[in-house]
C-alpha cells in the first residue's frame, strides 16, 4: 500500500510477500543444540580448510535464506542482466500471476447460490 | 499441512522478537484501561448492544448510551475468548492456518481506495476486477496467510459494496477470508455465501474460511453497524477482528502509552460486548492505530510509532492470551 493505506500497487504486493518469507526466516530464530554448534566439525576444519563439502553442510544446504525477487547478484551481474531495478522485476511478476494464477474453481452449484445472495441483497438494498 | 507460523520471541528455541513492554508496563496499562472501562465507559449506539451488556452486568445509561464495565465482567470476557482460532482454506488444506497470540503471519492492508494498474501504470479508482485479481495473487504469493479487502469495489452499488467485495475475495482465493461488513445484514449474507461454498452453516462453524472486522471509533464509541457486526459474527460463529483505528494526538492521547489505553478500552468493549451475545465467540484483538503527523494532520501509517504501537498492541494480546491482527503498511 501506498498514500498511508488509500493506494494498492501489485508491484509492491509481490516485494511485500518477499519481506514477509524474510522476515518468517529471521522469527524462526537460532537453533543451539550440539546438531548446530558442530564443534566437531569446527575442531577438524581448523584454520586451513573450508566447510562447503562437509556432510553436515551438505545436510542442511537448503536451509539458508533464498531471495525470489531483491537481488544478490554481484553489480556487473545485474548489468549485465539488464540492470532492471526491483520494482521492474516485481511488476513483472506481478503480472505473471495475473496471467497464469488460477485458484482452485468453485462448484457451480455453490457459485449459483453465492450470486443469488449478491443479487438479492442489490435488489434490496442496493439501489 | 495447515500453516503454523513461528512464534516470534521464544527463548527455549532461539526467536527473534521485540520485548517493547515490560510486564509492570502491562499490567500499568490494563489496570489503567478497567479504571477508564469502569469510571468513564463507552458511547454504544446500538439498543440491543445495550440490552446485552446490561444483562451481562455492565452499568448501561440508556438514555446517554453509556455503559460502563465493573472489571470482573471485563477480565470474564478476556478470560473466555479463545486462545487459537482456525482457519481454513477452502477446498485446499495446505491453505489452512492457526492464528495464536505470538505465531507472526501475514496479510495484506485492507481497504484501500485506489488502485496502481500494474498493466498500464495508471492510478485510478479501484473496481470489483481489481479485488478479484488481488485475491489471484494473494493465493499465489507463498506468505500471505489470510487475504483482506485489498481495495473496495467503487463499480459495485455503495450499499452492497461490502458483498461485492466479499464474492471478489471469496471466489479468486482459497486462502481464508478477511472480510469487511459494514453492518448486521452484510455479516449475515457474507456468512450465508461462505456456508454455499463449503457445504452448509455447520460446515462453516466447523471449518471457518474466513473472519470478519469491526471498527470502534476512537475515542471510546461503538457505532450501531459495528455494535451488529460484532453480535452477527459471535452468533455465526465467525472469529471479529476488533480494530480500533486511534490517532494519537487527534482521536487519543498524545502519548503512546495513553493511547494504548483507550485503544484497549475500545477493544475490550467490543470484546465483551462478543462474549455476552456468545460466551466463547472467537475474537481477534485488533490495532490500526497510529500517530497523527502533526504538520501534515495526516494518520501516520508505516511510521515508527505504528510499528511502536502494533509491537506494543501485539503484545498485550499475547497477555490477555488472545490472537492479535496488526497494521503494518
Amino acid at each position: 500500500m501506498t498514500e498511508s493505506g488509500v493506494t494498492f500497487d501489485a508491484a509492491q504486493f509481490v516485494l511485500d510477500n518477499e519481506y514477509a518469507r524474510l522476515i518468517k526466516y529471521a522469527v524462526r530464530g537460532v537453533e543451539v543444540n550440539d546438531q548446530t554448534l558442530l564443534v566437531d566439525d569446527i575442531i577438524a576444519v581448523g584454520a586451513h580448510k573450508d566447510y562447503l563439502s562437509l556432510d553436515s553442510t551438505l545436510a542442511r544446504m537448503r536451509e539458508p535464506s533464498t531471495s525470489q525477487i531483491l537481488d544478490r547478484r554481484v553489480r556487473e551481474d545485474w548489468e549485465a542482466d539488464g540492470g532492471n531495478e526491483v520494482n521492474v522485476k516485481a511488476r513483472a511478476k506481478a503480472l505473471e500471476i495475473l496471467d497464469s494464477h488460477q485458484p482452485a474453481p468453485v462448484d457451480p452449484d455453490a457459485l449459483a447460490q453465492v450470486r443469488a445472495i449478491v443479487d438479492k441483497a442489490d435488489r434490496e438494498r442496493g439501489g | 499441512m495447515t500453516k503454523r507460523n513461528s512464534y516470534a520471541g521464544i527463548v527455549s528455541g532461539g526467536g527473534f522478537g521485540l520485548a517493547p513492554l515490560s510486564e509492570h508496563d502491562f499490567r500499568q496499562i490494563h489496570l489503567a484501561t478497567l479504571e477508564v472501562l469502569e469510571k468513564t465507559g463507552l458511547f454504544i449506539e446500538s439498543t440491543e448492544a445495550l440490552d446485552l451488556y446490561s444483562d451481562g452486568g455492565c452499568i448501561v445509561d440508556r438514555e446517554t448510551h453509556t455503559v460502563r464495565f465493573p472489571p470482573h465482567v471485563v477480565e470474564d470476557a478476556i478470560a473466555s475468548a479463545p486462545e487459537t482460532i482456525a482457519l481454513y482454506g477452502r477446498g485446499n488444506p495446505a491453505h489452512d492456518v492457526v492464528l495464536e497470540p505470538g505465531r507472526v503471519g501475514f496479510t495484506n492492508f485492507s481497504e484501500g481506495l485506489q488502485f496502481v494498474d500494474p498493466r498500464s501504470g495508471e492510478h485510478r479508482d479501484s473496481t470489483k476486477q481489481d479485488l478479484a485479481d488481488i485475491a489471484r495473487m494473494a493465493d499465489y504469493l507463498s506468505e500471505i496467510d489470510t487475504f483482506g479487502v485489498a481495495v473496495g469495489a467503487h463499480d459495485a452499488p455503495v450499499r452492497t459494496a461490502a458483498i461485492h467485495n466479499a464474492e471478489a475475495q471469496l471466489l479468486n482465493t482459497t486462502k481464508p477470508v478477511d472480510a469487511g461488513p459494514i453492518d448486521g445484514k452484510d455479516v449475515r449474507d457474507i456468512a450465508a455465501m461462505a456456508a454455499a461454498l463449503v457445504g452448509g452453516e455447520d460446515e462453516l462453524r466447523a471449518r471457518p474460511i474466513l473472519f470478519m472486522g469491526a471498527c470502534p471509533v476512537s475515542p471510546l464509541k461503538i457505532p450501531a453497524d459495528a455494535c451488529e457486526i460484532i453480535i452477527e459474527c459471535a452468533r455465526a460463529g465467525v472469529a471479529d477482528n476488533i480494530l480500533s483505528m486511534a490517532m494519537s494526538g487527534a482521536s487519543s492521547p498524545v502519548t503512546v502509552a495513553g493511547t494504548l489505553v483507550v485503544h484497549n478500552a475500545e477493544v475490550l468493549a467490543g470484546l465483551v460486548l462478543a462474549q455476552l451475545a456468545e460466551r466463547g465467540a472467537p475474537v481477534i484483538y485488533g490495532s490500526s492505530t497510529t500517530a497523527m503527523d502533526m504538520r501534515l494532520a495526516t494518520a501516520s501509517v508505516g511510521s515508527p510509532e505504528c510499528g511502536i504501537i502494533s509491537a506494543c498492541v501485539a503484545y498485550i494480546a499475547k497477555q490477555y492470551r488472545l490472537p492479535s491482527f496488526v497494521a503494518g503498511a
